[in-house]
């Protein structure tokens, strides 16, 4: 067996033995000839691929992609994130919140008054809720973006509190409707068909021409842990005004409508799981996507 | 003892059995003592019994429970457990159970570092690992299934013994028989045990299955030799009694029996590894080598990026393991049992499945002639009265011509031999073959005359036997007077048969045409000739003659005397001759012929005499037309056999004491110079010899055989092959394979689908190879230049298990031409080489694996994500905590939106790998001919099928959560049809550069004259260095289609 093995290298032999002795033993122009092969074999491959991409990339738009079935409806995502849907923080150790407002500080920056000055690139929009731009059909041009100040934020647009509540154990979350080129939500007036309809909180703030967003407690029976729930923005709600979206090329500058939580009454020293919604005809929550058309988050404050 | 002689002690304990027995001191072969030489009354004393009463019953069941039964044990069967545990254990399934290891330690490795979301790496390990069990299931109980099969084959009827107990004779079932029992045999019986023999008439056996002699052996009281194999007065256990009745003190029984001992012996010889076993391995090295490259390569580029190491060291492993072709053993395992199975129903059932593909690489069978290739009865062949021969219908079932049968002489002949015969039909039988009693040149004229005349037995009451001399050797003639059957008649008739110089010798007239006229030298010379012709085709002469006794002389009454011979036994009227012959079986002939053009060597080994032997492969045609031996050269030279160059002669005669004269070398030497060989007189240890050398000389041998004597060859032979019918228990045990029909053209089946499953396997792992890069390259990608997934675990479980297994089944038929080739040479034709692996590998994968980036980029794109921007992109889409990530269009995506379309690569992906894939099996399957001509519906439904599946995955509702599959856009589906149609054209304009060569013989093409298309394909083969790696990476990966052009059909 062991000669047997020897004449037909065995698996030592072709890692390295034979192996090795091919490479010696072949001659340089045999080498060259594979490696010629090879070349020219993978690049005519790799010219074909690139040729085929490149015709792909030609049947694409650059303003609206092919498809959007994936991306739609929009997610509800919210600043500052929260790692496995969780935000701790001791209210009276800064470290422990600095992270979750900084990066809000930074995620409203662009809306600031100050950057949103260029009457080229912005305009100032409805300041109550009014129906979506129908300009869609018209060309390719750039859009100016409608102005959205932090200020409509009140208490969370840190002007006056930069650790947004959270010093004081009343955090805000900043709660954005993720963008999708010409995406247009659609209001649930007056009967809402999602099932078992909106909470009555949800419902007194709906209006014309806005998309309202609603948090209540996630479990059943903690009411109490929540304690009351303060909206800013544009009466707590995204008004349609500010849609669609028309894409990076010509909307650059776009900023999408914020609403603010402001979490005045939370129990302390509790996880308190809460949970967040969009309500529109055209925004389907998931069972496998829990940040589509809702979030939920669980807050835990230490002292 | 020393090391040398413990290993050969198998070979050594055979020599002593069949050689040397009594002179050896070896505690093995001293089974026997000497229970053959010493008195009656020692014997008595020896075995407490009594050559009157036998032994008392109380006795001998006391020394049944200290001897156990009288039976051969069957050599001690593999545990069923080891069995199943050796199902496991193959090459492949070690491959797979390194890789189910390598898998839990990445899980492992993943668990420590908290990473709970992966749990990729366990389902693959799970998935391993049940494959390789759910296939050895599988494989156990094809091989089960078989060992069913022969178990029923077996005797169900239990043997029964005369035996004398208590001074009663009785019938007790043959394993109740103990040492010391008196035991009675008569003509028919089996030798119930090893007998010494005190008393016998007539009494003769046949020893064949024993030692392989095929004469009979007369036994008597008489101890005549020191060796208890060679004395008279021992008959062996299984041996069959031909005639006349003995009676005797039984001396061994059991495992303890000559061929008990026999029969362990060849469990002593040490199972030879199958080719596709081999195979097999290699395969598996090649893989093994390939995938630690890969994955060091990797590795080390992983490391270079920066990645940590225990992460790249989780890479290092899955790509080893995404090298394993985990649909493969499956494939295997099936194709070698559907084989199995339909070799089942053409009557060869294989013991152990890989025996199906060894049978295809055979190039030399070792045949039997009796049984195998005979029809194991003798049979009248030809006649010769009236001064012309005549032939008689040989076949099986009475199908062919028959003679003129109007002659009167014809008549008296038949009275002749239906007359002075002493065999008869087994009374109460019903069916055929009738069973006869009497020996066998006996049965084949009663035969004969029963399908003539009539029916013989009652022929024979109307004409009443007076008196009968039965043969003897001194007379060399048997004879008996009748009365007729005209009782107005009162002649006696006396009727004469044997050998015909001494027939002869007694008459004075001869009968042609009715007539008696007187025997002149005229007709005595043709009666020479004829005697002389006939004896040269092998066969058996019998002269006939009669005469009416003189009335007067002999009146009614008279008292004949047998031993006296007190009437005449000269001037007799000669009737004619009848010669038998073991004719060859019908499809014999045809099948040696298949065989031979098929570059199979058939080898006649038999224990019969050269004349006979060489008469019957002449007939068959192992000996072809014309062919001539050295002394047939020497005849028509008219020269010394000496001056006669051994080269000249095809064909070779060989007995069994000039192979004893022989050295190994000119046994080599033999079996080189001279294709057509026929042994005959041959020991079975000699046959042993004979199966060595030709495996010496580097051939795949087939042997086939039935008798105990056998098992040693049938277990050193490649394939053995056991006759289920004639076979002994002991021959199947050692045998891969069992003839359910004892024929030799069920050999050429066997080889036919064992060649083709070569071949099939040979495409299905071709072809399933391919597409492991496809597999791979989509996670190397992932991992040097970070893209989202294009192709997840799970998915590539589902091209490897579900979808291509079909397509691999979809099993070719033979090629008309498949039995045209040599067999395959072991050394150079391998099952998978470096250079189809190299072209599987880097050249059709790589295409196929453009295909699928193409899909998956053409996904992303049109979903928003454009390739540039897929580059560098794994960490932000891998963050679960991330739910607004930008597309190049500025949309957000949350985490399980990215997730979904993930899947959706991963879909598009494995539906580019089936659309490739499609071409591949097309250009796989076909060798030579066009892909439209070569209609394989088999092949089409399973590619409509392996859609329709792949179909149910995307598009079944529930499939994105359980499998990671979705539901494709249409327009998805097509993006990788380009590509597959580049991998059609591309082989195509290999294949047709290789059609192009206008030389008939590969190497020197390649090696002198490289044209230049086949040179680049030659190229891209790799392995260019020898002139062996050139001609097989033709050989592979076209498909023998070098084989077409080397070939010479001789």
């Amino acid at each position: 067996m062991s000669a047997n093995k020897e004449a037909d290298g065995g698996w030592k032999t072709f890692v390295w033995n034979s192996e090795k002795r091919e490479f010696l033993g072949r001659t340089g122009s045999s080498w060259f000839k594979i490696l010629l092969f090879y070349l020219i074999f993978y690049g005519c491959l790799a010219g074909i691929f690139i040729g085929t991409i490149q015709a792909l990339l030609l049947t694409l738009s650059s303003y609206t992609p092919t498809y959007q079935d994936r991306v739609a409806p929009p997610g509800l995502s919210h600043t500052p994130r929260s790692e496995k849907s969780e935000i701790a923080f001791n209210m009276n150790d800064k470290t422990t919140y600095e992270k979750y407002t900084k990066s809000m500080t930074s995620f409203l920056e662009k809306y600031d008054k100050d950057v949103q000055l260029d009457a080229g690139k912005f305009e100032d929009c409805p300041g109550k809720p009014n129906p979506y731009r129908k300009d869609l059909e018209t060309d390719k041009t750039m859009r100016r973006a409608c102005r959205f100040s932090r200020s409509l934020l009140g208490v969370c647009s840190g002007d006056a509190d930069p650790t947004f509540g959270f010093k004081e154990g009343k955090p805000c979350l900043i709660v954005k409707l993720n963008r999708i080129v010409n995406y247009i939500p659609r209001v649930s007036l007056p009967s809402p068909t999602y099932p078992g309809g909106p909470p009555p909180g949800a419902t007194s703030r709906q209006r014309p021409n806005l998309i309202p967003l609603h948090c209540t407690n996630k479990r059943e029976g903690e009411e109490g842990l929540v304690g009351d729930i303060k909206y800013y923005g544009f009466d707590g709600g995204f008004p349609l005004q500010y849609y669609p979206y028309y894409g990076k090329l010509v909307h650059p500058q776009y900023l999408q409508p914020l609403v603010a939580i402001h979490f005045t009454n939370l129990t302390m020293k509790t996880d308190v799981r809460i949970e967040c919604r969009v309500y529109g005809d055209n925004i389907d929550t998931s069972e496998k996507d829990r940040y589509q058309g809702r979030f939920d988050v669980k807050i835990t404050i230490s002292l | 003892m020393v090391e040398g002689e413990e290993t050969n002690f198998p070979l050594n304990a055979r020599d002593c059995l069949y050689l040397d027995w009594s002179h050896n001191n070896g505690h093995l072969c001293r089974p026997l003592q000497d229970d053959h030489e010493i008195t009656i009354e020692e014997l008595e004393m020896r075995y407490d019994t009594s050559i009157k009463k036998g032994l008392t019953s109380s006795f001998a069941s006391q020394v049944l429970e200290r001897d156990g039964p009288n039976a051969l044990r069957p050599p001690k069967g593999t545990p069923e457990y080891v069995k199943f545990a050796r199902q496991l254990a193959g090459g492949l399934q070690c491959l797979m159970w390194v890789a189910a290891s390598i898998c839990f330690i990445a899980f492992g490795i993943e668990l420590a570092r908290g990473n709970l979301a992966s749990f990729d790496n366990l389902y693959l390990a799970i998935t391993l690992i049940s494959v390789v069990v759910v296939t050895g299931c599988f494989g156990y109980y094809q091989e089960f299934k078989s060992t069913n099969i022969i178990a029923s084959f077996k005797n169900l009827v239990p043997q029964q013994a005369l035996v004398i107990r208590d001074g009663q004779k009785n019938q007790i079932n043959a394993i109740d028989l103990v040492v010391g029992d008196l035991v009675e045999i008569k003509g028919g019986d089996r030798v119930p045990a090893d007998i010494r023999v005190i008393f016998a008439q007539g009494c003769k056996v046949d020893n064949s299955s024993l030692t392989g002699e095929s004469e009979p052996q007369s036994k008597t009281p008489e101890c005549t030799h020191e060796n208890p194999l060679e004395t008279r007065n021992i008959a062996f256990f299984s041996t069959t009694c031909l005639e006349g009745v003995a009676n005797g003190i039984v001396i061994n029984t059991g495992d303890r029996t000559i061929i008990g001992r026999i029969a362990s012996l060849a469990s002593g010889v040490g199972n030879e590894k199958t080719p596709i076993a081999i195979e097999i391995e290699h395969f598996v090295d090649i893989i093994a080598s390939l995938a630690i490259a890969f994955g060091f390569t990797f590795f080390v580029v992983a490391m270079f990026i920066g990645y940590e190491f225990l992460e790249a060291m989780i890479f290092f492993m899955a790509i080893v393991v995404a090298y394993v072709p985990e649909g493969l053993l499956a494939t295997v395992t099936v194709c070698l049992s559907l084989t199995a199975k339909r070799l089942a129903r053409k009557n060869c059932v294989v013991k152990n499945l890989e025996a199906v593909e060894t049978l295809g690489s055979t190039s030399v069978i070792c045949s039997d002639k009796t049984g195998t290739l005979t029809q194991n009865r003798m049979t009248v062949a030809h006649l010769w009265f009236d001064n012309h021969v005549h032939a008689a219908d040989t076949t099986e079932d009475q199908s062919g011509q028959s003679f003129d049968q109007s002659s009167e002489t014809w008549r008296a002949l038949a009275r002749i031999a239906g007359l002075c015969n002493r065999a008869v039909f087994r009374p109460d039988q019903e069916g055929l073959p009738r069973l006869v009693v009497g020996d066998a040149s006996e049965t084949a004229l009663l035969k004969f005359t029963e399908l003539t005349i009539g029916n013989i037995m009652v022929y024979r009451d109307r004409f009443n036997k007076v008196v009968e001399v039965p043969f003897n050797s001194t007379n060399k003639f048997q004879l008996s007077v009748h009365e007729l059957e005209d009782p107005m008649d009162l002649r006696y008739l006396l009727v004469m048969k044997g050998a015909p110089e001494r027939i002869l010798e007694r008459c004075s007239t001869i009968l042609i045409k009715g007539q008696e006229l007187p025997l002149d030298e005229h007709l005595k010379e043709s009666f020479l000739t004829a005697q002389m012709d006939l004896g040269g085709l092998g066969e058996r002469v019998l002269g006939f003659c009669y005469v009416y006794l003189n009335e007067k002389e002999f009146p009614r009454g008279y008292k004949f005397d047998s031993d006296e011979m007190n009437f005449t036994t000269s001037d007799l009227c000669f009737a004619g001759l009848i010669s038998m012959i073991d004719p060859p079986r019908a499809t014999v002939p045809d099948a040696v012929m298949k065989c031979r053009t098929a570059g199979i060597r058939v080898v006649m080994v038999t224990g019969d005499h050269p004349i006979t032997a060489r008469a019957i492969a002449a007939n068959v045609g192992i000996i072809s037309e014309g062919s001539e031996t050295v002394e047939d050269i020497a005849i028509r030279k008219r020269i010394p056999v000496e001056q006669v160059n051994k080269s000249d002669a095809r064909a070779c005669v060989i007995n069994g004491g000039q192979l004893k004269d022989m050295s190994s070398e000119d046994l080599d030497e033999a079996l080189r110079s001279h294709p057509e060989m026929v042994f005959a007189r041959t020991s079975p240890q000699q046959k042993l010899i004979i199966v060595e050398s030709c495996q010496r000389l580097g051939s795949i041998v087939a042997v086939t055989g039935d008798g105990v004597n056998d098992s040693p060859a049938l277990k050193k032979a490649d394939i053995g092959i056991a006759m289920g019918i004639a076979g002994s228990d002991a021959a199947k045990n050692a045998a891969d394979m069992i003839l359910l029909d004892d024929n030799f053209a069920s050999i050429v089946t066997g080889v036919e689908q064992g060649r083709l499953i070569f071949d099939n396997l040979k495409k299905s792992i071709a072809y399933t190879l391919t597409k492991n890069i496809p597999e791979l390259t989509p996670y190397l990608i992932y991992i040097t230049v970070s893209v989202p997934l294009p192709l997840g675990c799970i998915t590539i479980l589902f091209i490897e298990l579900a979808t291509d297994i079909v397509i691999s089944l979809a099993y070719e038929k033979a090629e008309s031409d498949i039995m045209n080739l040599k067999p395959r040479n072991p050394r150079r034709d391998r099952l998978v080489n470096e250079a189809l692996a190299a072209y599987s590998y880097f050249q059709i994968g790589a295409i196929q694996s453009f295909a699928g980036f193409t899909d998956y980029f053409t996904a992303m794109a049109q979903e928003g994500w454009y390739p540039l921007m897929c580059v560098g992109l794994r960490a932000h889409w891998e963050n679960v905590h991330l739910q607004d990530m930008q597309d190049s269009y500025g949309q957000e995506w949350t985490f399980g939106q990215r997730l979904y379309q993930q899947y959706t690569c991963y879909t598009v992906f494995f539906v580019s790998i089936e659309i490739c894939q499609i071409s591949d099996v097309l250009i796989r399957k076909t060798r030579r001919l066009s892909v439209f001509q070569q209609g394989n519906k088999v092949l089409v439904s399973a590619i409509v099928f392996q859609l329709l599946l792949g179909n149910l995955l995307c598009y079944c509702p529930g499939m994105p959560n359980i499998f990671n599959f979705m539901p494709i856009r249409v327009q998805w589906w097509f993006v990788p049809v380009p590509y597959g149609i580049l991998i059609f054209v591309y082989d195509e304009i290999r294949k047709l550069g290789v059609r192009r060569n206008p030389g008939s013989n590969t190497f020197v093409i390649v090696d002198n004259h490289p044209p230049p298309l086949p040179l680049v394909f030659l190229v891209a083969g790799c392995d260019l260095k020898h002139k062996e790696k050139v001609s097989a990476f033709f050989h592979e990966s076209l498909f023998c289609f070098s084989r077409y052009f080397t070939s010479t059909p001789h």
